[in-house]
């Protein structure tokens, strides 16, 4: 009835490795492309950039006109002596500085705007990305590095689009009317100016692929030094306690290094376009002199527009000189913006799908010929099979490494079998909607995880139900299920402070904490994945009490190798070497822990 | 969760100055300043070639050649020194970059475990990465300019003065009215870059446990809570990020204006001074084109301000670590330990909170003792003691007679073995995870595999010692991280082995076969065990009973039996499982 051919269909195969997946993603790829799909994280934004715009350009063209009207004055008014004019004008020069004032100040705060929050919304997007995509995705790329791509790859485009992009538009629009002034004068003369800017462009054009490679290389070796300032940060009481402090020193003096590296290269390739352009830029005014004499030794041009000509010539080539340093700027940008992409375009392999037939069986839990195989090729479960009864406790016992904590996962949909179905209370797992399914499924992890806070937060975490519970009755719910016990083991209870890192709680607590945040969410099946190994005896009893209390129809999944822990469960399964076997007693498994093969 | 940022004043004992950073680098930023000097030196002949050559043809005598030949040579010194000074540029940020990183690292390097802890990994994160970012811009970009600036603006200021002081004393004026807004506006900026900084510390912390996390998160579907922790954060971000800009937004127009101002003076007073005769009309135009020439480096000490404001609050931040006083070590000796320890009275506290009260005990040199007690007695916090990595407050600590702290801390700690109770595994091969040390030789690890019953595991690897394991080690089972950890502490050759809780993640069969591999391979070592299981350590020759961070007995396991309720206790609670004898 459930043939794997079902699953063959909705399996999705995704590659989550950022880095390996890079090197495909990056071929091809237009810049146009690139910014339209970014354009579009800033759609709401579309009316505030028109107005800017509007701002930008009257602000540009307000800036061009102030030298002019000033020389009208020198011209007409003062070389006449007639100061009443010379008043007048200031006067209208007052105004329209003021006017700059305004303008001036909303481009600012209009563009720095539109930047801040297309970086608030690009992080969210990358953010709330990062909680769509499967555990599969973190084992697969270091913590550093993603913190340095939603962190400093983002902070790249804000760069540009809050400091660089006002500037880019409008010397952009300061380019294009002396360009257009220059072919108005004397096209041809204004043709020959220009001819240098076509050089700049197919210059510019066939260098920024190679720049912004770069940039690429150099924001991939920022984010290999941010992961391994990460992992030794995180791990350096093992670094002092063995004597490695030189570890810790030596590999992060390499990835510095690697760093150093390709930051030179990228900053070398990024400054390539102002020397470039400054000469083009004087070339062109060369142009302009020796042709516009030559036009006038031919009749064709005049001594007075050539002074004129070679003032346009000026704003012409001053604007894209500013240009040279921004298009930089803009490279480092898209290479950040191709990084962070590389996330957004990722998605769960770990898909809902459509309700199927349901199973008639009283199995709350049953793998139907589930195989595993890991990402890396390792093969870990080989066509599994076994139902839960509702109610029932059983233990998974073996050696470490038979594929105990893999089992669990598939349980809890961590992972989905490679081929072969789980079905959950007669339906297959995977058309559960996320949120039933883990209010069904608890699972309190081999590895404890805590978030900074107080204990009250994590026990409450992620439990919508009690979250806006008072203290005081939160103490009742507690007291109910039987758990005010473990929390008397905090100095200051809910409220004790809690740290990820360190010292400040022990393993012991932490377990404690998940045991208790399960228990409150009162799942109906709970697994417990080596969930009291660090916790005492005495205690672990009183564990085991309070599970007794559960409700009655609660499955319990105990993995363990302690054999008290599991000698009050209703069946024994023994794991090993990817395979899941019923042991008859307790009896039997000890039998098969002590004298069956062992493969770890 | 508590959104709470350490609102910490820096130290105000020394005022760190970026601009110290750069006396290491003199030679490369003179040259910097003079490559960029002699550019712009160079760019301001070109407007006078041009001025002669049309004097020069209006005149008649106009020679082609020579205008081309010089006009060329001209720009093409030009690029050659903006070249010249992109590329020295380039690596002199890089260098100020990468050596800041290395002291940075050396610094923490040397730090205690506990420094490191109260300082908090994330943020030393963003002091080696975005500070060191908003440094290595400072030289790239603000170097050159002040200095381009300010030699522009000494200039075009003596400039006008020489042409009419009358005039040029207004103009000048304006300077100070910039210099001035630029000052109050800056100093309310650089509280707002602090608190930025701090922010993105917290926006790290955040990522940082979603993806250390990310496994419960997905088990209990929190992904909303996680996305409205960092929405808190990023929220923050985002106003302080448009705070900096509504400051910016004024100072800019504020400059632009006030230069506008001056224009303005020197069309009305300027042009009062030429119709009155005073003042040539050939003078007044040339005032006019200084002016612009001095207001544009102006402006750009403006735009740079912005990077110096950054710059500095980064600068301080990185200056706290360079600063924080290092641990000092005073030990020396050097001796081979032989694993008697002794503790007399030792207490340990964090903050208010007792851990440790008023231990004592003394273990003999090449015995096996075991450490019990409830969660939370303080068993952990024990054996970092005992290998320095947290200091004791009070009480003596001794090894084989010797305090603690008279030891050479690196011969103290490569003669012992230490086995956290959390798996640690740095992603690189399996060899050089369990060789961490590099005193380790190819025999002492054979030996510290085969003792930790990897041998096995190992050969059924492809790539066998070679392959590389993952950062949070998630292609290892729990137990095979555990038996790495051990063989890593065996690898060392250690006199004295300390585990803790080794046996939670080991089954009952392999931890036994480990525990006589110890006494077969390693015959002198002294073994101190934190375990819950009393089975295993029975024939111990001591066991030690913590709680509540006292010691409530010690003895033999027979001793405790007839003396001891509370191990009588823990002894039943384990007993209904006993007769299956593993």
């Amino acid at each position: 009835m459930y043939r794997s051919k079902i699953h063959n269909e909705v399996q999705v195969t995704m590659n989550y490795n950022l880095n390996e997946t890079a090197s495909k993603t990056e071929q091809k790829k237009s810049t146009l492309a690139a910014l339209t799909k970014l354009l579009g994280l800033i759609k709401e934004e579309k009316r505030t950039l028109i107005i800017a715009m509007i701002i930008i350009l009257i602000n540009a063209g307000l800036s061009l006109l102030g030298p002019f009207l000033i020389g009208h004055t020198i011209d007409t008014y003062i070389q006449s002596k007639q100061y009443h004019g010379v008043i007048l004008f200031s006067g209208i020069l007052l105004c329209m500085y003021i006017t700059v004032f305004i303008t001036n100040y909303l481009q600012i705060t209009l563009m720095g705007g539109v930047g801040q929050r297309m970086l608030y919304s690009l992080r969210n997007a990358v953010f709330n990305k990062l909680q769509i995509l499967p555990v599969d995705f973190f084992n697969q790329n270091k913590a550093g590095d993603l913190i340095s791509r939603i962190n400093n790859d983002t902070d790249k485009l804000n760069q540009f689009f809050s400091q660089s992009l006002m500037q880019f538009i409008s010397s952009i629009f300061t380019m294009l009317g002396a360009g257009i002034f220059l072919l108005s004068i004397n096209p041809e003369l204004g043709a020959a100016a220009l001819l240098p800017a076509l050089v700049i462009w197919i210059f510019t054009k066939s260098i920024s692929p190679w720049v912004k490679g770069k940039n690429a290389a150099n924001l991939k070796s920022v984010g290999g030094l941010s992961a391994e300032i990460q992992e030794s940060l995180n791990n350096f009481k093992v670094i002092v306690a063995f004597n490695r402090r030189d570890y810790f020193r030596k590999r992060f003096g390499e990835a510095n290094q690697k760093n150093y590296a390709t930051s030179v290269s990228a900053g070398l390739a990024n400054n390539i376009f102002t020397p470039v352009y400054g000469l083009s830029s004087n070339i062109g005014q060369l142009i302009v002199l020796a042709f516009g004499i030559y036009l006038i030794t031919t009749g064709q041009f005049t001594i007075g527009l050539l002074i004129g000509f070679l003032a346009y010539i000026y704003s012409f080539y001053q604007p894209l000189r500013q240009l040279a340093a921004l298009w930089a700027s803009f490279q480092v940008a898209m290479a950040g913006w191709d990084r962070i992409s590389q996330i957004l375009s990722l998605d769960t392999n770990l898909l809902v799908i459509e309700d199927q037939k349901t199973d008639s069986s009283s199995a709350y839990l049953s793998f139907r010929d589930v195989s595993f195989t890991y990402p890396n090729g390792k093969e870990v479960l080989h066509h599994v099979s076994f139902d839960l009864e509702r109610g029932k406790t059983y233990a998974f016992v073996g050696p470490t490494g038979g594929g105990k904590t893999t089992t669990a996962s598939l349980i809890a949909r961590l992972y989905d079998a490679s081929t072969g179905t789980v079905l959950l209370d007669g339906k297959d797992i995977r058309t559960y909607h996320p949120e039933e399914r883990t209010a069904k499924i608890g699972f309190i992890l081999q590895e404890p995880f805590l978030f900074s806070g107080t204990v009250r937060d994590n026990i409450l975490y992620g439990n919508p139900e009690y979250r806006n519970l008072s203290n005081d009755e939160l103490a009742e719910v507690i007291k109910e299920s039987g758990l005010e016990s473990l929390l008397v083991r905090f100095d200051e209870g809910l409220e004790s402070k809690v740290q990820t890192s360190g010292d400040s709680i022990s393993l012991g607590q932490k377990q404690l904490i998940a045991f208790m945040r399960s228990v409150l969410r009162k799942p109906q099946l709970l697994i417990l994945d080596e969930a009291t190994a660090n916790i005492d005896t005495i205690t672990e009893q009183l564990l085991e009490s309070i599970l007794q209390k559960l409700p009655s129809s609660t499955t319990r999944v105990i993995i363990a190798h302690r054999l008290n822990t599991i000698e009050n469960a209703d069946e024994i399964f023994f794991v090993n070497s990817g395979e899941v076997i019923p042991a008859g007693s307790l009896q039997d498994a000890v039998n098969l822990l002590l004298h069956g093969k062992r493969e770890s | 969760m508590s959104n709470s940022i350490h609102q910490k004043e820096p130290g105000k004992q020394s005022k760190p100055n970026v601009f110290s950073l750069l006396k290491p680098y003199r030679g490369m930023i003179t040259f910097l300043v003079i490559f960029a000097l002699l550019s712009n030196g160079v760019n301001l002949l070109l407007p006078k070639i041009i001025s002669r050559a049309i004097d020069a043809f209006t005149a008649g005598h106009f020679v082609f050649r020579t205008v081309v030949l010089e006009f060329s040579v001209a720009a093409f010194v030009i690029f050659f020194f903006t070249y010249l000074q992109s590329i020295v540029q380039t690596f002199a940020s890089e260098k100020v970059a990468r050596d800041l990183r290395t002291r940075l690292s050396d610094k923490i390097s040397r730090q205690s475990y506990t420094y490191i802890l109260k300082t908090n990994p994330s943020k030393l994160l963003t002091n080696l990465t975005s500070d060191i970012d908003s440094i290595k811009m400072f030289v790239s970009m603000a170097v050159v300019t002040i200095f381009s600036s300010i030699f522009m603006i000494v200039g075009t200021s003596v400039l006008l003065i020489r042409i009419n002081y009358k005039l040029a004393v207004p103009i000048i004026a304006i300077i100070p009215i910039i210099g001035g807004t630029f000052f109050i506006v800056l100093k309310k900026v650089r509280v707002l870059f602090k608190r930025s900084r701090e922010v993105i510390d917290w926006l790290n912390k955040v990522i940082n446990e979603s993806i250390m996390g990310s496994a419960i998160i997905r088990v209990l579907n929190a992904q909303q809570a996680e996305y409205h922790k960092f929405m808190e954060a990023n929220t923050e971000a985002r106003n302080l990020g448009l705070g900096i800009l509504r400051l910016f937004a004024a100072l800019i127009p504020i400059v632009t204006f006030t230069a506008n101002l001056g224009m303005l003076v020197i069309l009305m007073l300027g042009g009062h001074f030429v119709i009155t005769g005073s003042m040539s009309l050939g003078d007044f135009a040339a005032f006019n084109s200084y002016l612009a020439l001095l207001i544009f480096p102006i402006l750009m000490i403006g735009f740079m301000s912005n990077i110096i404001a950054m710059a500095s609050a980064s600068y301080a931040r990185i200056n706290e670590v360079l600063e924080a006083p290092e641990i000092i070590e005073t030990g020396t000796v050097k001796a081979s330990l032989h694993g008697n320890i002794e503790l007399i009275n030792v207490s340990l506290s964090y903050g208010d909170k007792p851990i440790l009260k008023d231990i004592s005990f003394s273990v003999k040199g090449g015995t096996q003792v075991a450490i019990i007690g409830p969660t939370a007695a303080g068993k952990s916090q024990l054996l970092n003691l005992l290998t320095d990595l947290v200091k004791h407050d009070q009480g003596t600590i001794l090894f084989d007679g010797r305090d603690i702290e008279s030891y050479d801390k690196e011969s103290f700690r490569s003669q012992i073995g230490f086995v956290l109770q959390d798996s640690v595994i740095f992603n690189m091969s399996l060899r050089e995870n369990i060789a961490f040390s590099d005193k380790v030789t190819d025999e002492s690890l054979e030996k510290a595999i085969n003792t930790a019953e990897l041998r096995d595991f190992v050969d059924s690897l492809p790539d066998k010692l070679n392959t590389i394991v993952s950062e949070r080690g998630t292609s290892l089972s729990g137990g095979q991280k555990q038996r790495i950890m051990l063989a890593r502490a065996l690898a060392i050759n250690p006199k004295i082995v300390l585990l803790d809780d080794f046996t939670a993640r080991v089954d009952r069969e392999t931890e036994k076969k480990i525990l006589s591999n110890l006494e077969m391979n390693y015959p002198d070592l002294t073994l101190l065990s934190i375990t819950q299981n009393i089975a295993s350590v029975k024939h111990f020759e001591q066991i030690i009973l913590l709680m509540e961070g006292e010691v409530i007995a010690t003895g033999t396991h027979r001793e405790l039996m007839e003396t001891c309720t509370e191990y009588v206790q823990i002894e039943n609670s384990q007993r209904s499982t006993s007769h299956y004898e593993l």
